[in-house]
This record gives structure tokens, C-alpha cells and sequence, in this order.
């Protein structure tokens, strides 16, 4: 850990070791963690940001819960309510709206799948896989719970879970390593060809994981004229490891590996009957049962309350989500000899999960009712997720919510409505640009990076223009060019449209001799809304 | 800008308002008056490391019906080589032109590689290492591009002409988007969203408006994205400033007999455009050498392509004092089969095939590895993807051990067991 000189780490440590026995459960999370965040702040010198505006607070918080910025009239509305506890109850507002259940959904559609999957003519259609994961968040359902469903996916893969196994059909490795960096967090695949070299695990912790998976088999069939598959789990079959990757001969069979849990015990099976014979398995379009299911075994293993991973890998995460930088960082890299950055928290927030029953959304009320996720995004510091929370994070908005902001600012909707259309089946214009432009803006490390497409698309794309950004009925150009109010009135529309906050007085002014000056007013207007949609405030979450 | 003016120039204005010229190792050296008043562009060009221009065989030509021939054999086929002034280097008699630049060429014949199918192929012959779900390595023009680009240009440091298209051969992977291969058309086409759709000055007055929203925003918040975004939206301006070099019309009717009236001789010449314009890789693509059938009939076509437009780059580049500071690579993904098939045609090969480099910090003349007497499987020297990009990592300048992080994970530029082939580096 490069912040912290060593001697602070162990003393921190052993603290957190006498102190491990006292419960915190009676304070509320959420003042636990602004109490955390501050004494690192004092230990470290920091001056923290002032507190974000209810505009800054809002804007951040829609895309944050709901994956979009809200419209003009939402932002008047809330800007206007004088009530002390304004924020929130607009958090338990969007926390029960549907859309909420629609963003986490993509979120963790990424988490697990990225945006190139393998096989992705077969992955790309996972329609049923997303409104199985969308349905365990507007149900809030227990994480512990949907992870065991997800874990023991069986069935075709146009429905539920299976699809997630399916970009690791006949690669049981693989299935192993993304199991274990997303639920366990914890990175095995370093143990695939050789024994890790920082971390504890050995190659045969990783095939003795690979052990669970590696019977499950995937029969070609189809489903509604396309290529789908069936998963079972057959009753034999072994990993077979055959040492480290660089003495590997060709030939060289290799020892099958009892599958073992991670860092435990061997798994305890019943012996096949004698003479057992594998059915044949081709052809058949139902599931079936293997005698003994180690899918099970694995699943209820990660998904216990005591495992030693699981907990902290969801914890870590979801802070990770909301507040920039997981308490470990980076956050499916927990390791016994890496400490969280605030270790104390980080105890609290697991144990406290385990104890509310991994119930994600009473740890997202949590977070984003902290005064460290709400502080302002002003100050010096350059990181975009600042190491002690000092300021707010800044992460680009994901593609999805760039579409459904663009949609949102520029009034797209409403004139779907107006003409005649419905936007709930409406699709994105531009959508095959938006996606490959907009979808994986950082590099390896979770660095924003801009890419050169993406400005292309929107300096140029004649169509964006027409379809969002030039007056249609009902539309904000439209709005903005009918308007009958003063220009100062349209440019505090324009901007609670687009950027969700006022303009300052210099802003004001500058667009009002813009769009008075001697133009065509709709060019005018067209040039105003595009210059907002270019900002950097627009492109981020901050 | 001056479309006559060679991009190059402004290779890096803000160093230049500075005074200095930060080179490609970071440093900087004093530059007043030199910048404009530099004896060529090749001696700018120098100062920025190598660049590189990869011919891409898609499909995978014949080794054994272009450098490797092996007359006399079953394997043969009806092609005859011809001698070059280069002794134990014949060549097809398809590649006259080619033949000639044999005192320039490294033709490594013992590629032994690991991906026999296209898509695989593809990916570890951009990246040097075989496709991994849990890494997405960057292709090779974009580690040319982080490396030996210039710090700051109105054009991007890699680009595409055909070839493997976006994404196949792996863009920018964990290098990050600032990286990403720039894909125009085979011959040098722009691609979509380069033509504005407001006319210059309305378009002038949208982007200042813009200008004067981030110089306020600056003042707010000093978080690098945002500071990101900014300078990404100018460069896409300063793009279309420069697009004038992807207009060749001029130029192509003095070239079009050097380089040959093809879609991929037009494309050759563009790399040397670009080349001169301080972009730092480019790949031409040529379809398609995927011969299954009739092997004899595609490669006499494609040949007869590819030998005007190659020799054509050589000796353009040469003229101009470019090619030693050039690497040219001629590779696809995969070799051909020696053995000819019961449909007259050469099927995937990866047990022993060649690749042949040229020009910026290779030797010439010289063949490295051998296969077998009928060309099936390597004798000498086998050479993987890996040792290959080692190879060409360092002959460009950049290190072939350089680490890049992917989560914890260290990821060397090239394998990190691979091998580097001194035998062909100059």
C-alpha cells in the first residue's frame, strides 16, 4: 500500500484488533462512516470539500440510483422544497422507483458479462438472463440469495440465470476465475500457470475451485429459432492438472484434482455406484440431475454468512460503486496481506450486511445518506476518485446512462409523445454509436480515458442532430423556441435541462447574447443545447 | 491550417510555444527557431522514435509460394522462384518488384505459432500473446502508438487501412481508448462523423461557446477526466484541421505507376502519407489469401497486388529518407500448409511459416530459420508470436519487457518468456 508508511499499518492494525470485539451495531452505518472518513482526514491532514449543492446532490444521486439525470421540472421541484430532510426522502423515492432496479441491473449485467463477452452471437442475446437479475433488484431480493440461484444456474439459457456460465461453456477455468474475482473477490488466475506470486494461492486452490465447475456441460439445442443451450451438471468428470504451465509437455495428461473449496477443506462426496455410465446427454431438451450436485456444494459454500470472502468482496464493491474507490482497491483484489483503507469501516460495513441479511438496498440507503458521499466535487485533487473521500468522485457516465440522459435533456420523450409515438418502445436514435463509443471509456485500470470517436460522433453526426438536438414538437429546442417567457427564463430552463443546476450570472449572460444575437433563433437554440451536451459536467457523474 | 502543411510541423505546438521539444523518452530539449526551420521531415520523424507500417495478409498467405519456396518437392506447385542479389534468398516470380528490395528484407522462416484459426490468429498476431478472457491485450499499433507517437498531434497515432479492422486485432485493450486504432477506408477514405455539418464559421462560434463553458468549469474542479475530456474534444477538432492528409487525389496520379492503380497500392501510399505526417503506425490490410480452393489462382492475383504496392512503399520511403526509421512488417495470422489439397488449395499452417520485415532497425539481406525439405514443420530456430513481437518491439526501440498494469496483474509488452531474434535486428 503505497499511502500509508508501514509502522502506521501495523499500528492500525493491531487497533483493529483489540477493538474487534466491541459491536457497532447500535450507531446507524451511515454516521459510523462519516465518523471513519473523518478521523482519516485528521490523521492525514486533509481539508475535505464543502458539501455539494442539492443541484450537485441531485444530479448525482438520479444517475447514481436511477441511471439518468432528472428533467427540468424534477430539478425545479426539488431545488424549491425548503424541507430540511429533502434528500432523504428523495432517496427513498428513487430507491423504490423502477428505474432503480433497471440501473443496477446494468451495472452488474457488466460486472458479470463486460461489454465482450465470448460467444457473444450467443451472449448478446441475454434478454432473459436481464430481466431475471432485473427482477431480484425491484424485488430487492437477498444478494446471498440470487448469487446461490445464480450459482446453481441449470436450464436453457434463453431464461434465468444460465447465461452467466454460458461465456465459459467448455472452460471451466475460466468459470472459476471470474466466480472467484466477483464473489469472492479474490484473483486466482495468476494460479492458473503457476503459484501466485504475491498472494497465497497455490495452482491447486485454483483447480481444486475449477473442481465444482467442471462438470457442467452444455447441450446445443434451440430455443425460439436460436441457438441456445442446455445446461446439466453430469455426475463425473475431473479437472486434470498437470503441473506448472512452463513445464507442461505435449502429451502430458495430467492428475485429476478433487475439487476443494478456496483456501479449505476438500469436498466430501459420495463415490460413484459401481459400474456407473454417464447417460447420453445429446439431444435432450429438459434438465437432469447428477446424482451428487458439486454446484450446490460450491454455491451454498460462497454464499454462507461465515465464508470469509463473500461478505467483504459485496461490501467492497457496492462502496466502490458509490463512492469511487473501494475500501480495497482495487476491488476484487482482497488479499490477507493488503488492509482496507479505513479498516474499521470496512469490518463495520460487512459484519452489518451479514447482519441485515445481505439486504443491498438498505446498505445503498447507507452510503448515499453519508455526508462523505454527498460532498462537493471542488478542490485540488487531480485523482478522479480521490484515497480518503475527501471530495466527490467523478466517473463517466456509464452508455446506457448517456443515452438516457441524452434522452432526458433534450426532451426526446415528449416529442415521441407529441407525435403520436410511445418512448417506452421507443429505441435510442444512434444507439449502434452510443454503445461501442460510449461503452468502455477507461483503460485497464478504471482510468477514464476519452477517445477520439466519441467526439467525432457528436461534433458530427447529422442525425443525432436531427433526431435529439433540433426542434421537433415538443422537444426542449422546441420548448425553448416557442417559448413566450424572457431569454434569461429559456436559459435557466436550457440549463436545469441538460446540466440540472442554474446557470451562474456570467453563463446567463453569455447565452442570452447568443441566442438574441443576430442568428436564426433555432440554430441559435440548437447550438446552445449541443454546447451543454459537450460539457465535461454533462460526461460525468461527479 | 495550410493543407499543404505537413501535420508534422505541429507535431507539438504547445511544446514548440514552450520553446522545447519533448521527444518520445519524455525528455525535452531546447528547440527555439528549429522546429520550422528542420532540414527535412525526416529528421523530425527521428527525433520521435520509430514508426512502423504493418502489411496485413488477410487470411494468410502461402509461405511456400512466396518466400519459402521449395522446388523440386510434392509440395511445390506449379510457381517458380526467381534469384534475388541476395544468395539463398530466391523469390516467387510473382514478386518481381519485391525481389528487388531483397538486400532489405529479414524473411524469418520458422514461425511456429500457436492460434491456427482466423479469429485467434488475428488476435495474437496484433498482440503477440494468444486471446485471454481476463486481459485485453492491445494490439501491436497501438503499443507503437503509446510508445512512439508523438506526445501531442492533430492526427491520431495509429491507423487502420482495411486490415483487421476494429477491434479484431485487439485496439487498444488495456492501453485504453486514447489508444484505439483510428479505422479509415482501404484506400484512405474518412470514415463517418469527419464531415461537419455546420458550415466553418457557425461551426467556430458553437466550439468557442463550448470553450468558454469548460474554461468556467476549469476553474470548479481540477479532476484529470475532466481535464481528459476537454483535451479530447479538441483533438477531434484539430482532426479535421489536418484531414486534408487522407486527401491523396493530387498526389496519387504522379504515384499511381509505382505503386499500382489498386485499392491496396493507393493505400500503400497513403501509409507513407501518414507516415511523413508523424503518425506513428499504420496498417494496410489485403484481402484475401484465405485459398482453401484453387490456392495457385488467389495467389496470382493477390501477388500481383501486393508486389507493386509493397516494392512501391520501399522505394518511396527510401527516396525520402524514411524507410531507416520504418519498420514494414509483412505478416498475416496464419502460414499455408505445404501439402496441397484435393481442391488445389493450402489449408491454415502454423508449424512453420514466414514473416518477413524491412527497413527501421532490421538487417537485411538475411533469412533466419529454416523448415524441412518439403516445407512441413520448422528445422532451425522456431520462432512463436511471442519472440516475434519481442522482436519487432525492439527493433522499433521499446522495450519488450515495458509493464503495464491490468488490475494487479503485470502484462510485459511482449511475453515474458519470449525471446528476442538479435540475428535480424540491425
Amino acid at each position: 500500500m503505497r499511502f500509508v508508511s508501514y509502522p502506521t499499518l501495523l499500528l492500525t492494525a493491531s487497533v483493529v484488533l483489540t477493538s474487534s470485539t466491541v459491536r457497532a451495531d447500535e450507531t446507524p452505518l451511515r454516521q459510523l462512516i462519516d465518523a471513519e472518513v473523518k478521523a482519516v482526514w485528521q490523521r492525514e491532514n486533509v481539508t475535505p470539500a464543502p458539501a455539494a449543492s442539492d443541484a450537485a446532490f441531485l444530479r448525482r444521486i438520479y444517475l447514481d440510483l436511477v441511471g439518468t439525470i432528472p428533467t427540468a421540472a424534477e430539478a425545479r421541484e426539488f431545488l424549491a422544497d425548503k424541507d430540511a430532510d429533502k434528500r432523504a426522502k428523495l432517496i427513498d423515492k428513487l430507491l423504490d422507483d423502477p428505474r432503480y432496479a433497471e440501473q443496477q441491473m446494468n451495472v452488474w449485467d457488466q460486472v458479470l458479462f463486460g461489454r465482450r463477452p465470448p460467444d457473444s452471437d450467443l451472449t448478446q442475446r441475454r434478454e432473459g438472463f436481464q430481466k431475471w437479475l432485473r427482477e431480484k433488484f425491484a424485488k430487492n431480493e437477498p444478494y446471498d440469495r440470487w448469487v446461490r440461484e445464480l450459482l446453481q444456474a441449470e436450464g436453457w439459457t434463453s431464461e434465468g440465470p444460465t447465461m452467466y456460465f454460458a461465456q465459459y461453456k467448455n472452460d471451466p477455468e475460466s468459470a472459476a476465475t471470474a466466480v472467484s474475482r466477483i464473489f469472492l473477490g479474490t484473483q486466482l488466475q495468476c494460479a492458473r500457470c503457476h503459484d501466485h506470486p504475491f498472494d497465497k494461492w497455490k495452482q491447486v486452490d485454483f483447480y481444486g475451485l475449477a473442481g465444482f465447475l467442471v462438470r457442467q456441460t452444455f447441450v446445443e439445442g434451440n430455443q425460439n429459432g436460436k441457438r441456445h443451450y442446455l445446461l446439466v451438471e453430469k455426475s463425473s468428470g475431473e479437472v486434470l492438472f498437470s503441473g506448472p504451465a512452463a513445464e507442461q509437455k505435449p502429451g502430458k495428461k495430467g492428475d485429476p484434482v478433487p475439487a476443494r473449496y478456496l483456501g479449505g477443506d476438500l469436498l466430501q462426496e459420495p463415490p460413484l455406484p459401481a459400474g456407473f455410465k454417464e447417460p447420453e446427454l445429446k439431444g435432450i431438451k429438459t434438465v437432469q440431475k447428477p446424482l451428487f450436485s458439486r454446484k450446490q456444494k460450491l454455491a451454498e459454500w460462497i454464499t454462507a454468512a461465515d465464508n470469509p470472502y463473500f461478505a467483504k468482496a459485496i461490501s467492497n464493491r457496492i462502496w466502490a460503486q458509490f463512492m469511487g474507490k473501494g475500501l480495497v482497491d482495487p476491488v476484487d483484489d482482497l488479499r490477507d496481506n493488503r488492509p482496507a483503507s479505513h479498516p474499521k469501516l470496512f469490518q463495520a460495513v460487512h459484519e452489518q450486511l451479514v447482519a441485515q441479511k445481505f439486504d443491498l438496498k438498505w446498505l445503498v440507503r447507507e452510503l448515499v445518506n453519508s455526508q462523505a458521499y454527498q460532498l462537493s466535487v471542488s478542490g485540488a485533487v487531480t485523482d478522479a476518485s480521490p484515497r480518503f473521500y475527501e471530495r466527490s468522485r467523478v466517473r463517466p457516465l456509464s452508455a446506457e446512462e448517456i443515452m438516457a440522459s441524452f434522452r432526458s435533456a433534450t426532451g426526446f420523450d415528449d416529442a415521441v409523445k407529441a407525435a403520436g409515438g410511445n418512448p417506452a418502445t421507443t429505441k435510442t436514435p444512434e444507439a449502434t454509436y452510443f454503445l461501442p463509443y460510449f461503452g468502455e471509456p477507461t483503460n485497464g485500470r478504471g482510468d477514464f480515458q476519452a477517445s477520439l470517436n466519441e467526439h467525432l460522433f457528436l461534433n458530427n453526426s447529422g442525425s443525432l442532430r436531427q433526431s435529439m438536438i433540433q426542434p421537433r414538437k415538443g422537444n426542449l429546442a422546441d420548448r425553448l423556441l416557442t417559448s413566450k417567457e424572457a431569454w434569461e427564463e429559456r436559459v435557466d430552463e436550457l440549463f436545469l435541462s441538460v446540466l440540472t443546476r442554474l446557470p451562474r450570472e456570467q453563463e446567463r449572460k453569455k447565452f442570452v447574447e447568443y441566442l438574441t444575437a443576430d442568428k436564426q433563433a433555432g440554430a441559435a437554440i440548437e447550438d446552445a443545447i449541443w454546447v451543454l451536451l459537450n460539457t465535461a459536467e454533462f460526461r460525468f457523474n461527479h | 491550417m495550410n493543407p499543404l502543411c505537413k501535420p508534422v510541423e505541429h507535431i507539438n505546438r504547445r511544446a514548440f510555444l514552450k520553446g522545447t521539444l519533448a521527444t518520445a523518452a519524455g525528455g525535452a530539449f531546447l528547440n527555439f527557431g528549429s522546429l520550422f526551420n528542420s532540414d527535412s521531415i525526416a529528421a523530425e520523424a527521428k527525433k520521435l522514435g520509430k514508426k512502423c507500417i504493418l502489411l496485413w495478409m488477410n487470411g494468410g498467405a502461402s509461405q511456400i509460394d512466396t518466400f519459402d519456396m521449395k522446388p523440386g518437392t510434392d509440395n511445390a506447385g506449379p510457381f517458380r522462384p526467381i534469384n534475388t542479389k541476395v544468395s539463398g534468398m530466391p523469390v516467387c516470380e510473382y514478386l518481381p518488384k519485391v525481389a528487388q528490395h531483397a538486400d532489405k528484407l529479414a524473411v524469418i522462416r520458422s514461425m511456429k505459432t500457436s492460434e491456427p484459426d482466423h479469429p485467434g490468429g488475428i488476435m495474437s498476431m496484433h498482440t503477440g500473446y494468444r486471446p485471454a478472457v481476463n486481459v485485453p491485450y492491445p494490439e501491436i499499433g497501438a503499443m507503437v502508438a503509446k510508445f512512439n507517437g508523438p506526445a501531442d498531434s492533430d492526427l491520431p497515432s495509429c491507423v487502420h487501412l482495411g486490415g483487421a479492422g476494429y477491434g479484431g486485432g485487439g485496439g487498444a485493450g488495456f492501453l485504453g481508448p486514447k489508444f484505439q486504432p483510428f479505422s479509415v477506408g482501404r484506400d484512405g477514405r474518412l470514415p463517418s462523423f469527419t464531415t461537419p455539418y455546420l458550415k466553418a464559421d457557425s461551426e467556430q462560434r458553437r466550439n468557442d461557446l463550448l470553450r468558454f463553458m469548460e474554461q468556467d468549469a476549469a476553474k470548479e474542479s481540477s479532476a484529470e477526466p475532466f481535464e481528459a475530456h476537454r483535451l479530447a474534444k479538441e483533438k477531434a477538432w484539430r482532426l479535421l484541421q489536418a484531414k486534408g492528409v487522407f486527401d491523396a487525389s493530387q498526389e496519387w496520379p504522379k504515384y499511381r505507376d509505382l505503386y499500382g492503380d489498386t485499392e491496396f497500392g493507393r493505400g500503400c501510399m497513403m501509409a507513407r502519407r501518414l507516415i511523413e505526417a508523424g503518425v506513428a503506425f499504420v496498417e494496410v490490410g489485403q484481402e484475401n489469401y484465405d485459398s482453401h480452393a484453387d490456392n495457385f489462382t488467389v495467389h496470382k492475383a493477390t501477388l500481383s497486388v501486393l508486389d507493386p504496392g509493397w516494392s512501391g512503399l520501399m522505394t518511396d520511403l527510401k527516396d525520402r529518407g524514411l524507410l531507416d526509421d520504418t519498420l514494414i512488417i509483412w505478416m498475416g495470422e496464419v502460414g499455408r500448409t505445404p501439402q496441397i489439397n484435393n481442391r488445389v488449395g493450402r489449408d491454415h499452417y502454423i508449424n512453420g511459416w514466414t514473416v518477413v520485415l524491412a527497413g527501421g532497425g532490421t538487417k537485411g539481406g538475411m533469412v533466419y530459420g529454416a523448415t524441412n525439405a518439403n516445407g512441413v514443420g520448422v528445422k532451425d530456430d522456431p520462432v512463436s508470436e511471442g519472440d516475434l513481437f519481442a522482436t519487432i518491439f525492439t527493433a522499433l526501440g521499446i522495450n519488450p519487457r515495458a509493464k503495464h498494469y491490468v488490475g494487479p496483474r503485470p502484462i510485459t509488452a511482449a511475453p515474458e518468456k519470449s525471446k528476442v531474434v538479435k540475428e535480424v535486428l540491425a
